[in-house]
C-alpha cells in the first residue's frame, strides 16, 4: 500500500518507477499483481480519438468603445456568444458559414490554428446598451491577444466505443469513417489497453480505482483536470469531462479533422497518469485489448438502437481482419472483412510515453481526486417518432407490367396520383411510373410500360423513419417511393405531399 | 514482371475491342484497373502481366490505337498531417494500405493505382493523388 503524497515525494526526488500501460501488461504477467503493486509506482495511459464534444472559452477583453458581442464568428465559423460581454464557446463541430467551405473548416480547424498561433478573424455583433454603445467589432487576434482560452470539453475519452459496419447496399459516411456496402468493412474507434478509464476501472463497484474529479491530467500537450464524469457517463462505457489550458496545449496533440460527409471534429491527445496504491488496482492497469469486449452495431439502420451485428473485441480489430456472419438478400453468409481505426494507437502511445516522461523527469506531480465521477446516466430521449407506417396511404394502387401506357395513364387521373408502382403477379416491385414517364412516352414515341418505367426503384420500409425517407427522397431528387415488406411486396407509397402534411398540416 | 500504365484511346478507335486484341495479340495478360469511356475519348488503368518482351509488344501495340503512360508515382502522403489514424485502410480496394506491428498506416506507393477512395476518406487531407 503507497499514498499519492508519497508517490509524489518519489517523484520530486527522481526515484519513482513509472511505466506505460502496455509495458505493465507483461510486467504483471511475469511478476504478478502483487510484485508489480511493490515497485511500480504509476502507470501512464493514454488516448487520441475523434471527440466531437470538445470546445474551449474564450475572452477577447473589451474593445473600446465596448461591445455587448452576441453573434460571434471566427474565421467565419459561429462560436456561441449567449455569455458575458466578451466570452465565447467555440465548439469543435460548428461548421462554417459558408455553405462552400461548410465542415472542410470548422469549430475544431479554429481551434487547431489556434494552437498553432495562426492569426484568426474575429466578427462580432451585438445589441447596444447604456454600456456597450458599440454595434459591431471586426479584428484579427491570435491566442495570445486573449485573455483566457480555456478549453472545455463535456465528453471525452470514451472508455470503449462501439465498432461500426453497415448493411445498406450503398455506401454510408458517418462520424465512423466511410463504410462500405454489405458490411464489407468494420471501422472502431478507442485505444484499448492504453484508455486511461479502462485501465481504472472496477467492475465490482462499477466504479474507477483512482479517476475522479481533480485529477489531473495530460490534455492536448499540457496539463489538465478532470472536472467530472462526462455527458452520457454510463460505465463500462465511462466518459470524461475535462479541462486544460488552450495557450500550453500543442497542435500535435489536438488536432482538426473532417469526418467526409460528416461534419468536423477535433482529435484530441488526452492521458491519465494511474497511482498504482494497491495490488487490486496494479492488476486492473495490466488489462488486454483481448480481454475488452467490441459490440459491432449495423451504422446502416439510422436508428438510436442498432442492431448488434457481433461482440468482439480490441485485439481481433486491430488484427486487421475479421470474421462476420451477416445476412445479406435473406441468406447468412460468413464473411472476412477488413477492419480500421478511427482514433490512433500510435498517437495514444506517445500520449503515455509523453505523460511517462513529464512525471519521471519531476515535472507532472499527481493530484488526489476530491471527489469519485458522478452517477451514471445515458437514457434515450423521449423524442416523438414518425414511421412510414404513420403516414402510408394505404390501400397501395398498383399495375401489373402488361398494362399499356394508355391504361397507366388512366389509373393516375382516376386515383389522382403521380406515383404508380408496376408488380409481378405475386405483387413485388419491378418498377414505377410517373405521370412525367407517360409524358416521356408521348414525347419519344415509347410504346410499352416496360421501356418507360424506372426499374431501379428506391423504396421504403414500413418501419422507416420518415424523415429518412425525407432525406432519401431529397437526396435522390424525387417526389414519391413506393414502400415495400419484406418480400419486396408492395404495401404503399410515400409521396413528399405526405412528408409536407407532417411539417405543414395535421397527419 | 508487370508494369502499370495509364491508357486514352483515341475517339476513333472507343467502339473496338483493343484491349481483347492486345492480348490475343501479344499474349500480354491484363488487369483493368479503371475505365472511363467519354465521347472524345476512353481512359483505362491498366496493369500488365509478362516477360519483358511480351509486355513491350503489349505497349507497342497499344500505343497503334492511342497513347500510353507509364504509371510511376501517384499517390503523396502529407506525414505532418498524417496521424495515423487508420480510416482510409478499408477503402483501398487492392489492399496496399495496412498498419504495421508499431500501428504506423504503411502505404505501399508503388503499387497505388490513383484509385482516390483513401484520398475521400481521410479526415486531415494528408493525401494526395497526382493525375
Amino acid at each position: 500500500m503507497k499514498t499519492i503524497k508519497e508517490i509524489n515525494e518519489k517523484i520530486k526526488k527522481g526515484d519513482a518507477v513509472v511505466i506505460t500501460a502496455e509495458e505493465m501488461i507483461k510486467i504483471v504477467e511475469e511478476e504478478g499483481a502483487k510484485k508489480a503493486a511493490d515497485y511500480v509506482d504509476v502507470v501512464t495511459t493514454g488516448t487520441f480519438g475523434a471527440m466531437c464534444s470538445s470546445g474551449v472559452f474564450i475572452n477577447f477583453g473589451h474593445s473600446d468603445p465596448p461591445i455587448k458581442m452576441l453573434k460571434i464568428y471566427l474565421n467565419n465559423v459561429e462560436a456561441y456568444g449567449g455569455l458575458a460581454a466578451v466570452d465565447a464557446y467555440i465548439g469543435a463541430a460548428q461548421p462554417n458559414e459558408d455553405p462552400d467551405v461548410d465542415i472542410d473548416y470548422g469549430g475544431a480547424h479554429v481551434i487547431e490554428d489556434l494552437v498553432r498561433g495562426k492569426e484568426i478573424e474575429l466578427y462580432a455583433e451585438g445589441y447596444t446598451t447604456d454600456c456597450y454603445p458599440r454595434k459591431d467589432v471586426n479584428v484579427k487576434i491570435t491566442l495570445d491577444d486573449v485573455n483566457q482560452a480555456i478549453m472545455v470539453n463535456p465528453r471525452n475519452c470514451y472508455q470503449t466505443y462501439p465498432a461500426a459496419t453497415n448493411g445498406r447496399e450503398e455506401k454510408i459516411y458517418t462520424y465512423m469513417g466511410v463504410l462500405l456496402p454489405e458490411y464489407n468493412n468494420v471501422h472502431y474507434s478507442g485505444a484499448g489497453q492504453l484508455n486511461p478509464l479502462q485501465n481504472d476501472y472496477n467492475p465490482i463497484i462499477n466504479n474507477y480505482n483512482t479517476i475522479g474529479i481533480g485529477t489531473k491530467i495530460f490534455l492536448g500537450g499540457g496539463e489538465g483536470y478532470i472536472i467530472g464524469e462526462g455527458t452520457q457517463h454510463n460505465p463500462p462505457f465511462g466518459t470524461l469531462m475535462v479541462k486544460g489550458d488552450l495557450k500550453k496545449m500543442n497542435s500535435k496533440f489536438i488536432r482538426a479533422a473532417t469526418m467526409p460527409r460528416y461534419g468536423s471534429t477535433l482529435y484530441v491527445g488526452l492521458g491519465v497518469p494511474i497511482p498504482v496504491l494497491n495490488e487490486k488496482i496494479a492488476e486492473r492497469c495490466a488489462i488486454k485489448d483481448e480481454d475488452i469486449e467490441v459490440p459491432i452495431y449495423d451504422y446502416g439502420v439510422p436508428r438510436r438502437d442498432k442492431p448488434m451485428i457481433a461482440k468482439t473485441n480490441y485485439a481481433v480489430l486491430r488484427s486487421g481482419k475479421i470474421s462476420l456472419e451477416v445476412e445479406i438478400d435473406g441468406k447468412i453468409v460468413e464473411k472476412t472483412v477488413k477492419t480500421g481505426s478511427v482514433s490512433s494507437y500510435k498517437m495514444a502511445r506517445e500520449v503515455a510515453e509523453e505523460l511517462k516522461k513529464w512525471i519521471l523527469e519531476g515535472k507532472f506531480l499527481l493530484s488526489e481526486r476530491v471527489g469519485t465521477l458522478g452517477k451514471p446516466e445515458n437514457k434515450p430521449m423521449k423524442s416523438p417518432i414518425t414511421l412510414v407506417k404513420d403516414i402510408l396511404s394505404k390501400p397501395p394502387i398498383t399495375a401489373p407490367c402488361n398494362i399499356s401506357i394508355m391504361e397507366a395513364a388512366k389509373i393516375l387521373i382516376e386515383y389522382n396520383i403521380n406515383h404508380l408502382p408496376i408488380v409481378d403477379d405475386l405483387g413485388r416491385l419491378v418498377g414505377i411510373i410517373t405521370s412525367w414517364d407517360i409524358a416521356k412516352a408521348l414525347a419519344q414515341n415509347k410504346k410499352t410500360i416496360e421501356e418507360i418505367m424506372t426499374k431501379n426503384v428506391i423504396t421504403a420500409h414500413e418501419d422507416e423513419p420518415a424523415d429518412h425517407v425525407a432525406r432519401k427522397m431529397s437526396i435522390n431528387n424525387i417526389s414519391g417511393v413506393p414502400v415495400v415488406d419484406d418480400h419486396k411486396r408492395v404495401v404503399g407509397v410515400v409521396t413528399s405531399e405526405d412528408i409536407s402534411r407532417l411539417f405543414g398540416g395535421k397527419k | 514482371m508487370r508494369k502499370k500504365v495509364y491508357y486514352w484511346t483515341d475517339s476513333e478507335h472507343i467502339n473496338k475491342p483493343v484491349i481483347s486484341d492486345t492480348i490475343l495479340n501479344t499474349g500480354v495478360k491484363i488487369n483493368i484497373l479503371k475505365a472511363k469511356v467519354e465521347p472524345q475519348e476512353a481512359f483505362l488503368i491498366l496493369e500488365l502481366f509478362g516477360d519483358e518482351e511480351t509486355i513491350k509488344k503489349a505497349l507497342d501495340y497499344l500505343s497503334k490505337f492511342g497513347e500510353v503512360e507509364e504509371i510511376t508515382k501517384v499517390i503523396k502522403r502529407d506525414m505532418e498531417k498524417c496521424v495515423h489514424c487508420g480510416c482510409c485502410i478499408t477503402q483501398c480496394p487492392i489492399n496496399v494500405i495496412y498498419m504495421d506491428d508499431d500501428y504506423n498506416v504503411i502505404f505501399k506507393e508503388e503499387e497505388c493505382v490513383g484509385c482516390k477512395n483513401c484520398l475521400k476518406a481521410c479526415p486531415f487531407k494528408a493525401i494526395e493523388i497526382f493525375e
